[in-house]
């Protein structure tokens, strides 16, 4: 029972500690494939301590939802990551809490507060951030819900770990038409919900184009600070979640031993690498679309969700 | 073997008249095909009515032909001849280029259109059927107007789409013949087992053939080509589509009907006399305000392929005889009635019917080559088209299906007046536009073939042969019950 | 015995995993911006269906399935785009976004809208051949994929999206058939290349001659012949 826990900590500790490297992995390599330096791979934590460490500034304008939100919005991803299967393929002490439903409630309730932030702050550029983030939002949600749908059609649950086996056993589960169809759709949801190009430019600088870095535009300091993290570590926790729990289930730790539990942890990594540098290639491959043809990216990755879920009915 | 020579003889010429220098020859040797087509038809017609099985065989199971065949058979071969007639003096007339062009599509287009009825294989005949459209769609568009590329494009578009859903019939058709193991999937075999197959399939696969082979035909909805494409093409190839493309495609739907109809739950003939009597319906109402003469005689296509289909969807042998009467006497008028329009054409140089008046005065033969061609198809007395008519009505009299009858007579009746109304003053009106026309302008090969033309659509009406009467009771009966 | 099986069945869902790129392939025919694209997009539709042919024949081996494969691939995968580079290489190549009836999104739901319905619709037949395997998945896909070339045409106003869809739906007849009629006499499969090849041929010839009539291709804009339109 204590191994649970402490693993359960221990996979919070992993996502907390190695969500900033992927990060400055991702975008170290995308300077590099666009023929330029970059920074070092380990910028966003000398980042966050440089915020850490800066006085933080609020606006007078602001409520305490302004106050609260960077404690949500970083608790968040920590929370679901008790959930899913970070290191290993068995759930652990807290992964009774809720399922893959309720984990994919909590992260969007980061998101809820952080676009309420951004609209308390009264600042031009928020709330603009604050109601495109939405738009992508909206159109993302039902993508969400019918992933989740087909996936609990297919196998029957929306427990992550009983989700995860279905696919591998047997093997020809996984050339299911459903699951290839589904990781596609997948992805395309991971680009749009965390800004990614063609949805989003993350390393534009020009307020009027965001749509997902405007929104913590007014925090400085701790507040900003928490902002960042708790973003990486989302899109840590959508990764994990891609990788472990829809395409490659395998690496992870099956027996309760620390020896089985650390050796997945560098196999985790690689996996992660592997997809950042699947990322790198189609953000340098695309461009980013003009705001209102987004509805259409959203709209074929919902096309291909539901032709998953249809053909999954075929073969029933 | 005839069968064999007799489809051969279209692609040799096709591939003849492809190497010929001048129009002319292509032409000539497309008119010698065409008599020599009809002769040897004339030859496998007589043998099958007289032989004791009524059937010719030239390769068992894949090439065979009888009496429902022979019908088709011998109207595609008429029509051919007097289209290969008319075009001889047609593109003398025109000067237009690619005249060699024009002479390899139209025997490519007749040769599509003998295969229809000799191939026995279901899935063959679908590739026969669009063959039919392929090879005439350039042909629709030769006059390279704007206004034929338009309906061309149309043809192309609406009956591809429509061979499309057909394909997905046919190869249903054949997945319920597979489960119960059909020794051939020949027309035959298939009726042999259809008695077996699932009733649920049947219907899918007849209901897709219907409405896919039905865009083909010309039934609402999906007719908005044919009048168009009717219209634009050359007048030979106007005959052509109108008299026997349309009627060999129907012929798909005949052979299916007697297939379908072992499984009584499918309701295949209440299907086909509603598209019938829409088509009819629809056609009826679009004649009354038609401005272009040869879209007149084209909507008139569509009326009389629906009044076919009611004829069938009535049942029984007195309607499906009188079908059968109709789809000779449509053929045969209606391919007179595209020359007569094709001569004012030439003539007048203008499709608009309100800028033609006073025919009889100026121009004696085209004007009564019009006259009787629109009493003709309209259903006057005493012509073929009447007598079949009202034996339809007759029979559906008979049957007790009321509602359907007097709405048909009530389509026709409306066909009748628009037709009659348009074509008389046409013929007879007063001719206070001067649009002079010049006299002796129309070349003599398509007054020989008006001439020519006209006598079946006489003679059909005051008496028909025996011979040909027992073809169509032998055609009739092949349709079943 | 047992990896035997595992075979088939992965076979099974590579075949069904083709159906669902199958209909993806074509909501992209309905739904794309640019001519090439659109074309693109037929092109793997092709692939799939020839995957699909490929799959369902390799085991029982079928040499009527591994020829439908080839011919599709040859027909369409080769033939048809060289063609329409040789006739139409402006129209082909154009940039320009092409104009259609129905706006993207709300096409994307209609295409939704078709493929569930195409699965309604066929379920009856399924359940009435009593089939299990390949047929389940192929003919609501097939049909699936025939609904969708028909909204195509109806959808687009341009020549070649036009022939697109005309072969997008033949391609969905074919999708079913590779399951439903896989013994089609081998005959019956060439006159239906052959059909093919003379279909690409003419509307490629005939999408020049309005392209030099006409002065444009969106063949949406052709509408002379009407019964009000004239004088």
């Amino acid at each position: 029972m204590s191994k649970r826990i402490l693993f359960n900590v221990l996979q919070v500790l992993v996502v907390m500690g190695f969500s900033p490297l992927a990060m400055g992995v991702l975008n170290r390599f995308k300077e590099i494939v666009q023929s330029k330096q970059g920074p070092s791979i380990f910028q966003p934590y000398r980042d966050l301590w440089k915020l850490f460490s800066k006085d933080e500034v609020v606006p007078e304008e602001s409520s305490w939802i302004f106050r609260v939100t960077p404690y949500i919005v970083f608790v968040a991803p920590i929370f679901v990551t008790l959930l899913i299967p970070v290191l290993t393929d068995y759930p652990l002490f807290w992964a009774f809490m809720a399922d893959m439903v309720g984990a994919g409630f909590v992260l969007a309730l980061g998101g809820f507060f952080a676009a309420l932030a951004a609209v308390d702050t009264a600042n031009p550029y928020g709330p603009m951030g604050a109601s495109r983030t939405r738009m992508v939002g909206f159109l993302a949600e039902p993508i969400f819900l019918i992933v989740f749908f087909t996936v609990s059609f297919v196998a029957d649950s929306t427990i992550p770990f009983i989700v995860q086996q279905k696919w591998v056993t047997p093997i020809s589960n996984f050339f299911e038409p459903s699951h290839i169809l589904l990781l596609i759709a997948f992805v395309m949801l991971i680009l749009a919900e965390k800004g990614r190009i063609p949805v989003d430019n993350p390393s534009g600088h020009f307020e009027l184009a965001m749509i997902e870095e405007s929104k913590d535009l007014e925090y400085s300091g701790k507040g900003a600070a928490l902002m960042k993290w708790g973003g990486w570590m989302k899109f840590f926790v959508l990764m994990i979640v891609f990788l472990n729990v829809l395409l490659t289930p395998w690496g992870l730790a099956s027996t309760l031993s620390w020896e089985a539990v650390l050796l997945a942890i560098p196999l985790v990594l690689i996996k992660i690498l592997l997809f950042i540098v699947f990322l790198v290639f189609i953000e340098s491959s695309l461009a980013k679309l003009r705001l209102f043809r987004i509805s259409e990216f959203m709209s074929a990755a919902f096309v291909i969700a539901v032709i998953a879920m249809l053909t999954s009915a075929f073969t029933q | 073997m005839i069968l064999l020579v007799l489809i051969t003889i279209p692609l040799a010429v096709a591939v003849l008249s492809s190497f010929s220098r001048q129009g002319r020859f292509g032409g000539t040797i497309t008119f010698t095909g065409a008599v020599v087509v009809l002769g040897l038809t004339a030859r496998t017609t007589l043998e099958i009515v007289f032989s004791r099985q009524h059937l010719l065989v030239a390769i068992p199971h894949w090439i065979t032909l009888d009496a429902l065949g022979a019908v088709i058979l011998l109207l595609v071969a008429v029509v051919n001849l007097t289209a290969a007639l008319f075009s001889l003096g047609y593109m003398d007339f025109k000067k237009t280029g690619g005249v060699r062009r024009y002479y390899v599509n139209f025997n490519l287009f007749v040769f599509s259109m003998l295969i229809v009825p000799l191939i026995q294989e279901p899935s063959l005949v679908w590739v026969a059927v669009e063959l039919t459209t392929l090879f005439s769609v350039l042909l629709v568009g030769f006059e390279n107007t704007h206004e034929a590329l338009e309906a061309a494009w149309k043809y192309v578009v609406l009956t591809i789409m429509g061979a499309a859903i057909a394909l997905l019939g046919f190869l249903v058709l054949y997945w319920a013949a597979k489960q119960v193991a059909a020794p051939y999937h020949t027309w035959q075999g298939l009726l042999a087992v259809a008695p077996k197959m699932s009733p649920v399939l049947l219907k899918a696969s007849f209901v897709l053939i219907l409405v896919g082979l039905g865009a083909k035909i010309g039934l609402v909805p999906l007719h908005t080509w044919l009048p168009d494409a009717h219209s634009q093409a050359p007048t030979p190839v106007c005959a052509l589509l109108s008299g026997v493309e349309t009627t060999a495609v129907l012929y798909v739907i005949l052979r299916l009907l007697p297939i379908v109809s072992a499984a009584t739950a499918i309701h295949a003939k209440t299907w086909i006399l509603i598209f019938g009597l829409v088509s009819v319906g629809t056609a009826a109402f679009l004649l009354l305000g038609v401005r272009d003469y040869k879209r007149l005689f084209a909507f008139s296509t569509v009326e009389h392929m629906g009044i076919i289909l009611v004829a069938v969807g009535l049942g029984g042998a007195a309607a499906h005889a009188a079908a059968m009467l109709q789809i000779v006497g449509h053929a045969v008028t209606k391919s007179f009635c595209f020359y007569a329009a094709g001569g004012v054409l030439l003539g007048m140089k203008t499709r608009d019917i309100a800028s033609v008046r006073g025919l009889i005065r100026r121009a004696p033969l085209t004007g009564a080559a019009l006259l009787l061609g629109g009493l003709a198809i309209a259903g006057a007395p005493p012509f073929a088209l009447f007598l079949s008519e009202f034996s339809i009505l007759k029979a559906g009299l008979n049957q007790g299906e009321y509602l359907a009858t007097w709405l048909l007579v009530f389509f026709i009746a409306i066909a009748f007046f628009a037709i009659i109304n348009h074509v008389s003053r046409m013929v007879f009106g007063p001719d206070e536009n001067s649009n002079p026309m010049r006299p002796g302008s129309l070349p003599v090969s398509c007054r020989i073939t008006l001439i020519i033309a006209a006598i079946p659509v006489i003679v059909l009406g005051l008496f028909i042969p025996g011979t040909l009467q027992k073809l169509i009771e032998l055609a009739a009966a092949a349709m079943g019950g | 015995m047992q990896g035997f099986q595992d075979m088939a069945t992965i076979m099974g869902n590579l075949n069904a995993l083709a159906g669902g790129l199958f209909i993806i392939a074509a909501v992209g025919i309905v739904a794309t911006r640019q001519v090439g694209a659109c074309l693109k997009f037929f092109i793997f539709q092709s692939i799939f269906l020839a995957a699909s042919a490929f799959l369902l024949g390799a085991r029982p081996f079928s040499t009527h399935l591994m020829a439908v494969g080839v011919i599709n691939l040859v027909t369409k995968v080769m033939f048809l785009p060289w063609l329409l580079r040789h006739l139409l290489k402006e129209e082909v190549y154009a940039r320009r976004e092409i104009t259609q009836v129905v706006s993207i999104p709300t096409s994307l739901i209609i295409a939704l809208g078709l493929t569930i319905g195409a699965y309604f619709f066929s379920l009856p037949w399924l359940k009435a051949a009593a089939v299990t395997g390949a047929p389940r998945i192929n003919v609501p896909v097939g049909l699936a994929g025939l609904l969708l070339g028909a909204y195509t045409l109806t959808n687009r106003r341009e020549a070649v999206p036009q022939l697109l869809g005309l072969l997008a739906m033949e391609n969905g007849a074919f999708f079913a058939g590779v399951a439903i009629a896989p013994d089609l006499p081998l005959i019956a499969e060439l006159a239906l290349a052959f059909d093919l090849l003379i279909l690409i041929f003419v509307v490629g010839v005939l999408t020049r001659a309005v392209h030099e009539r006409v002065g444009t291709t969106a063949v949406g804009a052709l509408a002379k012949l009407r019964e009000e339109g004239h004088k």
